[in-house]
Order: C-alpha cells, then sequence, then structure tokens
C-alpha cells in the first residue's frame, strides 16, 4: 500500500472513529433531556384543550402575551393551598395582559367540578386527560409552575409550593421581561 | 411410567459410574509406577476402561436428563439444580471430545472429581421439579442455557488441564522468592477446591441428620403510601447457626457440639434476609474446608501440590498447555453463540431488550471479555504455558462466579434459588 | 535498526521491500532473522507489515497505538474490570423512580462513594464509553493492519522454498531417500492430497496447504463486532429506539407516548399453577402459569394529543400479547410486562334502607366514576353533593382527595323526603366496607345514621372494574443490525478455531528430502497429520519428532 494512500485511509479512519466516538462520549456527558423544558427554552405546546365549560385553548392562542401555566390536583394540598393567591395576583395584572393557566392533572369531571365549587376562581382552568400534557412537560413532582414571558420562551419553573409573596415576585419579573 | 423416579436413579447411577471413572483413572496414571508393568501399556489400558466408565457415566446421566425432562414436561434447566448438574454433564461431554482428540487418561483424573464436585454441589440445591413462569418458557431458554453450560464446560476441562499444567511444572524444590510464591498460590487454588468440597459435605451430613434451626426477622418498610409496614420473616437454616441473621430472634434452635444459641450476628450492612444464613453457610464452608485441607495434609505430609506433583511426571506439559488452550478454543465460540447471542434473542423477547446490564448478563460479558483477553495473549509465545495456566484457573473462578456468585449475592432478573 | 538494511535483494535475485524478515519469493531469512538460529517467526510470512518511519508523526503515534495487541488487551481487561464495578449495587437504570440518596440509605459510606464517582451508572457513564470506543477503534485498526499484508502474503506464495526456509519452520524434517525424486515427490504428494491438501508442485518441490479461509476468521470476527458496536450507536438516531411502559386497564384504550398508536385491552387472563402443579415447598403461592393481553393497536388519524376532543382511531392489529409473545407492528413492539389485578370498584347497586320502617327501595346504580346527581328512591330524592375518590381527611381537618386514583370512594348525599327538613339532611357513603369502619361513617352521619343506611345487598351488586395490564412499548430500529453483527463475529470465530491454515514445503534434491510445515494454531495436530502423510509414503516418523522447538524450556 503506498505511502500516500495509506496516510488518506489513516486520516480518514481516525477522522471517523473521532466523530462516532465524539457523538457517543458526548451523549453521556449531556444527558439528552432535549424534550424537557427548560429555563431560555421553548415551553412544549399543546392544542384544543378544553376548559370547564368545555372551550378549546391552545398555547398558541396566547402568543406575545405574558403566561403563568400551573399544574394542579385537588388531591395535592400544596397545589390547593396556592390557588386563592395565585387568583388575586391574577386579578391585580389581568388588565395588563398576564394570562394565567391551571391544567389540571388529568382529574374527572366530578372531582375537578365539585373541587371548583368551593372556590371562586377567575383564571382559565384546563383539563388534562391521560396525564399527556404533564408528561410533555415532564413533570416530577405537583405543584409545578412555568413561567413564560411575552417573547415565548421560559423564564422561569417552579417545583413546589409558593407563598403569595413568592408568586407576586415572580409575576412582576414576568410583567417587566 | 413414572419418569421423574427413573431420572433419579439415573442420577445415582451417573455419580457411581463417575466415581468408579475416576478411581480406574487413578488407577491408570500411578499404576504406572507398580512393579513388572510396562508403564506406557499399562496407561493406555486402564486409561481405556476408566473411559468406558466414564462413558456410561455419560449416558446415565443424559438419561436423567432425557426423563426428568419427560417427567417435568420442561427441559430441566430452570433451577440451580437443573443447571448444575447441566454443567457436570457438559463438562464430561467436553471431556469426552478432548479425550478423543488427544487420548490422555491424566486429564481424566482431573476432570472426573470435577464433575462430580459440581454435581454434588448441585445436589445441596432444591431438587423438585418447579413449573415454570412464563418468562421462561420459550426455545431460545433451552438452546441459551444449554449453550452457555457446553461453552463453560470446555472452560472447566482447560482449567482442569491448566491446574495439571501448574501442578506439574511446578518446581517444589526450588526455595526461590518467586518459586515459593507460585506454590503457595497453587496450594490456595487447591484450598478453595477442598472448601467447595467441605461446604458440600457438611450440608449433606448436617442434611442426613435432620438439623433445623429456624429465627425470626421483623422488617420495618415504608410502603409506597407512606404507611409503615412491619413484616416478620422466618429463616431457616439447615447448618447449625454460628452467625445468625441480622436483628433477629431464635424461634427454634437444635443444640450442636452444646452450642443452643448462636455466637455472632450478621452485620447490618449485609443486604437481605437471607444475608446471615448464607454468612453462617460461608463460615461453615471455610471451617470444614480447612479441617478436611488440614487432614489431608497430614496424611500427605508435605503441600498437596508437591504431593500431586509426581503423579504427572511423564507428561509434557507442553501437551498440557496445548489441551488447555484447545478447551478454551473450542469452547469460547460455544460460550459466544450460547451465553451471549442465545442470552440477546432471548432476552429480546422475553424482556424487550437484548441487554440490559443486569449482573449475570454482566458477568457473562465480563467471562467472555476476560477468555477474550486469554486467547489475545496467547497470541504472543510468552504467554504460553504457565501464564497461561494460571488466566485458565482464574477465566473458570469467573465462570463460577457469574454463576453462583451473581445468583446469590447479587439480585435480579435472573435470581435462582439458594441455600 | 532495520532502516539500515537498503540493500534488500535476496540471493535468489528477488527484491524485497524494506523490513521484509522472510524473502517474498524463496523464503530465505533476510536481515536480522538470518543472525538467528531460532525458529523463525512466521507472522505474515515474513512480510513487511508496517513501513516505519524514523519520525512517526502524531497520526502515526496514534495509529500504532491502537494498532497493538497489547493495547487491545489492556483495554480489554479495563473494560471488564469497569463492569465489574458496576455490578456491585444496583445500577440507576433498575429503579422506575431513581432516588439518588438510595446508595447512601442503603449501603452507608460505601453507597456514598459509589454514587458519586459515578458507579450507579457505570454503562451510560462517559469513561466506559470511551472504553467502548477505544475498543471499536482497535478493532478497525488492528484489522486493518494486518489483513491487507495478511493477504498479500498469502496470495503470492511462491513452491520452492530455501532450505533455511524449511530447516529453520517449527515443524521441520530431513532424510535421505532411496529412488527417483519424481518419484518421491508423486508419492508425497498423493499422501497429502489424501489428507485433503490441495497440493501445488514445481518439479521435485511442493506446497501443500488448507484450510486459509480460517485464516480470515479473526478479521471476519472483528468487522461482525464492529457492525455490532455501530449498530448499538445508532439506536441514538432519533425515531430508531422507544422504550415505554403503559397501564391499559380492561376496556380501555391508552395513547402510546411518542407515537400516533393506541392500545386497546379487550380482555385480560392470568392462569395460576393449581396446588397439585407445584412441589410441597411451593404450594399456596400464586405462581402464574400464564398470562395473556388480547390487545388491539390503533392508528390516530385525527386530533391525536388533544386532550378535550376525541382522537379519530383506526384499528390496524389484534394480537394475544403473552410475555414471550410481544404484538409487532411495523417495528413497534408491544410486550406483557406485567399486572395487577387488585380488584377496584367501577359501579354499586346498593339500597336505600329506612331503618325506621325497615322499607328498603333501589338498588341504584352508583357508578364509581360518573354517578347520577341524583336519585329518586321511594319517597326520598337522593342528591349528590360531591364525590371523593380518595378520601383522607386532610390537616385542617377537611375531607379532600388523597391522589386521584379510585382508591377509597367516598359519596356525600343530600337526602330529603318525608319527616326531613326541606333542605335536607347530609348522609355519607362509603361503598367499601373497610372504609366504611376507618373513617367512621357511622360517627360522621350522627343521628341520620339511625334512620337511614345506604348498603349493598348481594355481591352480584357489585362491579368491578376489569385488571390492568402492564405493557412495554418498544421500538428498536437498530435490532437487525446487532444480531447481524454477532451473528458474524460468531461465523469468524467458527471459522478461526475450528479450523486450522496449514501447510507443508518441501522439496527433494538429489535423495535429499527436505520438508518444514506451518500452522497457525494446533501444531500437535499438524504434526500427527504430516507424520501420518510421510508413514503413508513410507517413512516411519514419530510426531514429536518433527518439532524443532520454539518453546522456552
Amino acid at each position: 500500500m503506498k505511502g500516500r494512500e495509506r496516510k488518506i485511509i489513516q486520516y480518514v479512519i481516525l477522522i471517523g472513529i473521532l466523530l462516532l466516538g465524539g457523538y457517543a462520549v458526548g451523549k453521556t456527558l449531556f444527558v439528552s433531556d432535549d424534550d424537557k423544558p427548560k429555563i431560555g427554552g421553548r415551553p412544549p405546546s399543546f392544542e384544543n384543550v378544553a376548559d370547564i365549560e368545555g372551550n378549546l385553548h391552545s398555547l398558541d392562542d396566547y402568543k406575545g402575551k405574558p403566561v403563568v401555566i400551573n399544574f394542579w390536583g385537588s388531591f395535592c394540598p400544596p397545589c390547593v393551598a396556592e390557588m386563592p393567591a395565585i387568583d388575586r395576583q391574577y386579578l391585580k395584572y389581568r388588565d395588563q395582559g398576564l394570562v394565567v393557566l391551571a391544567i389540571n392533572l388529568s382529574e374527572d369531571d366530578i372531582t375537578v367540578r365539585d373541587f371548583l365549587k368551593r372556590f371562586d376562581l377567575h383564571y382559565t382552568i384546563l383539563r388534562d386527560k391521560n396525564r399527556m400534557i404533564e408528561k410533555k412537560y415532564a413533570l416530577r413532582s405537583y405543584p409545578t409552575t412555568f413561567f413564560i414571558s411575552r417573547d415565548g420562551r421560559i423564564q422561569d419553573i417552579k417545583v413546589g409550593g409558593m407563598t403569595e409573596e413568592d408568586i407576586e415576585q415572580r409575576i412582576l419579573k414576568l410583567m417587566e421581561a | 411410567m413414572n419418569w421423574l423416579s427413573i431420572s433419579s436413579g439415573a442420577f445415582i447411577t451417573a455419580f457411581a459410574l463417575y466415581c468408579v471413572a475416576f478411581l480406574l483413572y487413578v488407577i491408570a496414571v500411578i499404576g504406572r509406577k507398580w512393579k513388572n508393568r510396562e508403564p506406557e501399556g499399562h496407561l493406555r489400558k486402564w486409561g481405556r476402561i476408566a473411559f468406558v466408565f466414564s462413558s456410561l457415566g455419560l449416558a446415565a446421566h443424559l438419561v436423567f436428563f432425557f426423563t426428568r425432562w419427560a417427567g417435568a414436561g420442561h427441559i430441566p434447566t430452570s433451577n440451580m439444580y437443573e443447571f448444575l448438574t447441566l454443567l457436570g454433564m457438559a463438562i464430561m461431554i467436553a471431556f469426552t471430545i478432548l479425550f478423543a482428540i488427544y487420548r490422555s487418561p491424566l486429564l481424566g483424573m482431573f476432570a472426573l472429581p470435577l464433575t462430580v464436585l459440581i454435581i454434588a454441589y448441585a445436589a445441596v440445591f432444591p431438587q423438585e421439579v418447579q413449573p415454570l413462569v412464563p418468562s421462561l418458557q420459550s426455545n431460545w431458554l433451552r438452546l441459551h442455557v444449554t449453550g452457555a453450560a457446553l461453552g463453560e464446560a470446555f472452560f472447566a476441562v482447560g482449567f482442569a488441564a491448566g491446574l495439571m499444567y501448574l501442578l506439574r511444572v511446578t518446581d517444589y524444590n526450588d526455595k526461590s522468592a518467586s518459586a515459593r510464591r507460585s506454590q503457595r498460590w497453587l496450594e490456595f487454588s487447591l484450598y478453595v477446591l477442598i472448601v467447595v468440597a467441605g461446604f458440600i459435605i457438611t450440608v449433606f451430613a448436617f442434611r442426613g441428620a435432620g438439623y433445623e434451626a429456624s429465627f425470626v426477622q421483623e422488617n420495618l418498610s415504608i410502603d409506597a403510601r407512606g404507611n409503615e409496614q412491619l413484616t416478620t420473616q422466618t429463616v431457616e437454616y439447615q447448618l447449625p447457626p454460628i452467625v445468625k441473621p441480622h436483628d433477629s430472634e431464635p424461634v427454634s434452635v437444635q443444640p450442636f457440639l452444646g452450642l443452643d444459641r448462636p455466637l455472632f450476628e450478621a452485620p447490618g450492612w449485609m443486604n437481605g434476609v437471607n444475608a446471615g444464613r448464607k454468612l453462617n453457610t460461608v463460615i461453615w464452608s471455610v471451617i470444614s474446608g480447612t479441617i478436611l485441607y488440614g487432614l489431608l495434609r497430614l496424611l500427605a505430609r508435605k503441600p498437596l501440590g508437591a504431593a500431586i506433583h509426581p503423579l504427572l511426571d511423564g507428561i509434557d506439559p507442553d501437551d498440557l498447555d496445548e489441551i488447555s488452550y484447545r478447551a478454551i478454543a473450542i469452547g469460547f465460540p460455544i460460550f459466544t453463540l450460547g451465553g451471549l447471542i442465545f442470552a440477546m434473542i432471548w432476552a429480546e423477547q422475553a424482556w424487550g431488550r437484548f441487554w440490559g446490564w443486569d449482573p449475570k448478563e454482566v458477568w457473562a460479558l465480563i467471562t467472555w471479555l476476560f477468555y477474550s483477553a486469554y486467547l489475545h495473549l496467547r497470541l504472543s509465545r510468552g504467554w504460553h504455558g504457565l501464564k497461561s495456566s494460571w488466566l485458565s484457573v482464574i477465566g473458570f473462578l469467573i465462570v463460577m462466579f457469574t454463576l453462583i456468585g451473581v445468583n446469590l449475592i447479587i439480585a435480579g432478573l435472573h435470581s435462582y434459588a439458594g441455600v | 535498526m532495520a532502516a539500515l538494511f537498503e540493500n534488500t535483494k535476496c540471493e535468489c535475485g528477488h527484491q524485497n521491500p524494506p523490513d521484509t524478515t522472510l524473502c517474498e519469493s524463496c523464503g530465505k531469512p533476510l536481515g536480522e532473522e538470518a543472525l538467528s538460529n531460532r525458529p523463525l517467526e512466521m507472522r505474515y510470512d515474513g512480510v513487511a507489515r508496517r513501513s516505519q518511519k524514523a519520525n512517526p508523526n502524531l497520526i502515526d503515534r496514534i495509529w500504532n497505538f491502537f494498532s497493538s495487541v497489547k493495547v487491545s488487551v489492556v483495554l480489554i481487561v479495563i473494560t471488564l474490570i469497569g463492569a465489574m464495578l458496576g455490578t456491585i449495587y444496583p445500577q440507576e437504570n433498575t429503579f422506575i423512580n431513581f432516588d439518588p440518596a438510595y446508595y447512601e440509605e442503603n449501603y452507608g459510606l460505601a453507597g456514598k462513594i459509589y454514587y458519586a464517582l459515578g458507579l450507579s451508572h457505570t454503562y451510560e457513564s462517559w469513561w466506559f464509553i470511551t472504553l467502548l470506543v477505544m475498543i471499536g477503534a482497535s478493532l478497525v485498526i488492528c484489522s486493518l493492519d494486518r489483513v491487507l499484508p495478511l493477504y498479500r502474503a498469502l496470495n503470492k506464495q511462491q513452491i520452492r522454498k530455501h532450505l533455511q526456509f524449511l530447516t529453520r519452520q517449527r515443524v521441520t524434517y530431513a532424510a535421505d531417500l532411496e529412488g527417483g525424486d519424481e518419484e518421491w515427490t508423486r508419492k508425497l504428494a498423493e499422501q497429502l492430497r489424501k489428507k485433503r491438501f490441495r497440493v501445488a508442485a514445481e518439479q521435485t518441490a511442493l506446497l501443500a496447504e488448507k484450510n486459509r479461509f480460517s485464516r480470515w476468521g479473526p478479521y471476519i470476527n472483528h468487522i461482525g463486532l464492529i457492525i455490532f458496536l455501530l449498530a448499538v450507536l445508532a439506536r441514538a438516531i432519533p425515531g430508531w429506539q422507544l422504550d415505554e411502559y403503559v397501564a391499559v386497564r380492561e376496556g380501555e384504550a391508552v395513547p402510546i407516548p411518542e407515537t400516533n398508536y393506541y392500545v386497546k385491552n379487550i380482555d385480560f387472563e392470568v392462569e395460576y399453577y393449581s396446588d397439585d402443579e407445584m412441589p410441597d415447598r411451593l404450594k399456596g403461592t400464586m405462581r402464574p402459569k400464564r398470562f395473556e393481553t388480547k390487545a388491539e393497536l390503533y392508528v390516530c388519524e385525527a386530533n391525536c394529543g388533544s386532550t378535550a376532543l376525541e382522537p379519530v382511531l383506526r384499528k390496524v392489529k389484534t394480537h394475544d400479547i403473552l410475555v414471550n409473545d410481544p404484538l409487532e407492528y411495523k417495528g413497534l413492539k408491544l410486550y406483557q410486562f406485567d399486572y395487577d389485578t387488585t380488584p377496584r370498584l367501577k359501579a354499586v347497586r346498593p339500597v336505600l334502607m329506612d331503618l325506621k320502617s325497615g322499607e328498603s327501595y333501589g338498588p341504584f346504580e352508583l357508578s364509581i366514576l360518573e354517578p347520577e346527581s341524583e336519585y329518586e328512591l321511594g319517597p326520598y330524592r337522593l342528591k349528590l353533593i360531591t364525590r371523593f375518590l380518595d378520601f383522607t381527611v386532610n390537616a385542617n381537618g377537611e375531607p379532600a382527595n388523597l391522589s386521584s386514583q379510585p382508591n377509597a370512594p367516598a359519596f356525600l348525599f343530600l337526602i330529603q323526603g318525608p319527616d326531613l327538613p326541606a333542605e335536607g339532611e347530609t348522609f355519607f357513603y362509603f361503598p367499601i366496607q373497610t372504609d366504611r369502619e376507618r373513617f367512621g361513617q357511622d360517627l360522621i352521619n350522627g343521628e341520620m345514621a339511625e334512620r337511614f343506611d345506604i348498603r349493598v345487598t348481594d355481591m352480584a351488586n357489585v362491579e368491578f372494574a376489569g385488571d390492568v395490564s402492564y405493557l412495554n412499548v418498544r421500538v428498536d430500529r437498530a435490532l437487525p443490525f446487532v444480531f447481524v453483527g454477532a451473528f458474524i463475529s460468531l461465523i469468524g470465530l467458527v471459522m478461526g478455531f475450528y479450523w486450522q491454515h496449514r501447510r507443508v514445503w518441501l522439496r527433494i534434491d538429489d535423495g535429499r528430502l527436505t520438508l518444514g510445515a506451518h500452522t497457525n494454531k494446533n501444531w500437535y495436530g499438524l504434526r500427527a497429520e504430516v507424520a501420518a502423510a510421510l508413514r503413508g509414503a513410507g517413512l516411519d516418523v514419530d510426531p514429536k519428532s518433527l518439532d524443532n522447538g520454539g518453546k522456552k524450556e
């Protein structure tokens, strides 16, 4: 095998190994949570999700607006505890364009209806089914709240219940962005 | 036709025939030195007789296997007892093949006790036929388990030949530091084998005497709902408890040698409800093995390796090296096919993934990688002979750990029952 | 240094490339090999394998590194030790919900170190993958570096070899013969052909060769392993791999995540071994004999992923899924993984009992998930105020749901009717007896408990929800390549280990026979074969005597 041919083959093979090997090793270092929503990234979209009256909503409907997506369930005490506070903050900033979408964790009609009877909530309650939206958002525990700024990027993700001050601060940040 | 009773009878017959064959091989080898005998002729004649007996034993063993299959309705490879008896049978098959190639009765003198040891060890485990859980009902199971057993059997014969090489080549008159080191490692290997024998003898002795002891262990655990669950588990011992399970109370303990309560308690970091019992068994094995070794050493009045060394006189160590290598070279593709490829096919079918890094799978891979390293090292002339023989010993250790250690110590999808 | 031997022309006239150790034409030992007396180094038949440069550059150095067998052995050993470490404690991927605190909690300090070193995910760690990549590189480079010179060497073999080549083989024989040279050559050729050698003759010289294909075995094995590793890597290609679990209750259809498919559980059956089928030790334990799901696979054509709109489904496959028998459709496979037959209430048909009058009204259909809002029972009206799926009393002392699963259903009714206030009286009803006792239904209902009771009078009036079947959904497009690679590797192993490449050269010069033989494995067999061939021609030879050493004594 001539010297030059040999050199070319060596280069090709070593580069091939470097690329494939680099890819293989790289995968382990950057654990691929590509689909998992991250701060700075875009929120997973959803379409045609029903609210309690049966109207359909899609995330795109709220493009250009600051959106708070809060995942909650009637069986989740910290979710329930923060709802009145979320409502109060919502009312404050509603006129400035704030949107709050509270997505219920796939509970059935009666449970959600009965639950909401106890509260006077003004923001939009959406119904997840079969945990589909929940899985898209890769939820690990409840409640989890996503703060999405006007430019459509996730500004903040809060896992766990929030105090009223907490909610106020984050919404303020959201409105100012 | 009661297949299972025929099967048990065949098993005992095979066992007896193997023992007879072993004695005949010993006569063939030792008898060379007897007076009025022509060494070569004697070796060949008695070697042939011994081979007839070992083949008859294999035939009986095959009868055991197939009649048990008929009686159980499924191939007898699904618990520890069945697998180890299969391994013993496979070792005999591997030995028969290598004997046909190399005609070495000396190999028989080592391969047969290995088979007997494995079968006796098998008999320690529960012997009843158990119905198969759904994940074990597959054709690939038959192929995987038998293939793996056959591959490992060749590795076992390679180990026997490797051990023979070490015994042949270790110079017990050499007092230098390196020679003494290899003498000691060789002696230790023999000691380990004797500990295994000690384990088997102990278990059967106490089982024969009907020994029993039991302990109750309470486990506090937290279930998925956050509720505390108190579970009590009973641990049955078949050997006198030197070590009792961690945090347990005796229910009944038969006294032995004046001892009616355990001396120690198993440490808490040992996982699993049976950890204490297993530790107890290990301790007993070491004790009885050491006693047995001591007795043998007293009889021989020298290191056991030195006692066996003269028996191997007259055989060219290169031939032993060749047999050991050849056995491993034959076994490697079989093990690749049965132990890895069929296993991957079966796993894909049963569990939906061909490889899950389950401890048993990982150890099968470790075995494969080890023998692959062995085969690569043999490309270099410097690794023939002594180094290869030690590698064949270590390789067999790895095989045994894969079969027994993983099952008993590490849990997983693959577990078999235990003692 | 080999580079100093510039004159590479052999005495037979053939010009050899530098670093050739055995003349490519006549086999005469050259250079350093000529100075020694030991058996010839026959690797690659003495052909120059690598052009050694005076100053290897970086590329050459990397190449040489991976080309070394010693390095590959070291890599194999490190990999196997690393793999051993991963079996000490259960790996992360064995848990469905992994909790990092597991190792320290269960194994103390050792566990903490184990987790910190990343050994809890050994087989996905960067260093383990790096080792596999390096082994892959070694496979490629070792093979390339060797197979080409080997092919060249074996392809152009000369028949008449130099005497030194023959006498310094590991198997060699020399004898004086009575009779004609051609006659002997013919006789020996015939004997060798009987042993299935392919014999090429050139006057009074012979080359007998068999099983050359066996030499390619290791390289085919390596190719197979390379394909295997590449296939494993290919699983990272998006869409090539999926591993999800779905739980489907009888009668329901659930979406399969990351796909457009839905799977419906038509019926789930589990059969247990009867006690007579089991040995004494296992009697009474519920050992499953067989469990299967009659399943239907649907493709979603519209409204997929919608939570509000009903998906439009089209059935594409029906199959009984058993543990070793998955449902397969276009690369998608559904395996039977597990099941849950824990009984769960679907509906009850209780009666309303007026304890004072002894009358009972009903039974009425009370579905757990979708109860009616109102029931007319005789003179009474039962209005449903609220329903709990998993009743509990929370920290504030209020009734609440513990989870979204109907584990402990409870109904709060308003009973209106004769002898009751106009706005009605509340009545709590727990369909499950243990819940009723646990939460003290009678205590909650107070005086109403003495007037009324709601209870199911007959087990026939209890309807259970179907069993849940757990299925494992998998896609593995790379799988066929995985097995192809594995089988090619196996074929290579079989080729390499179960046959040996044997060559016998001999020449007869004026009644003097000089013979040399070589094999890549199993010298014992070669000696026996050569001795048998010689014996067949009338020369009585003991196989052992053919051995020319090459071993360390």
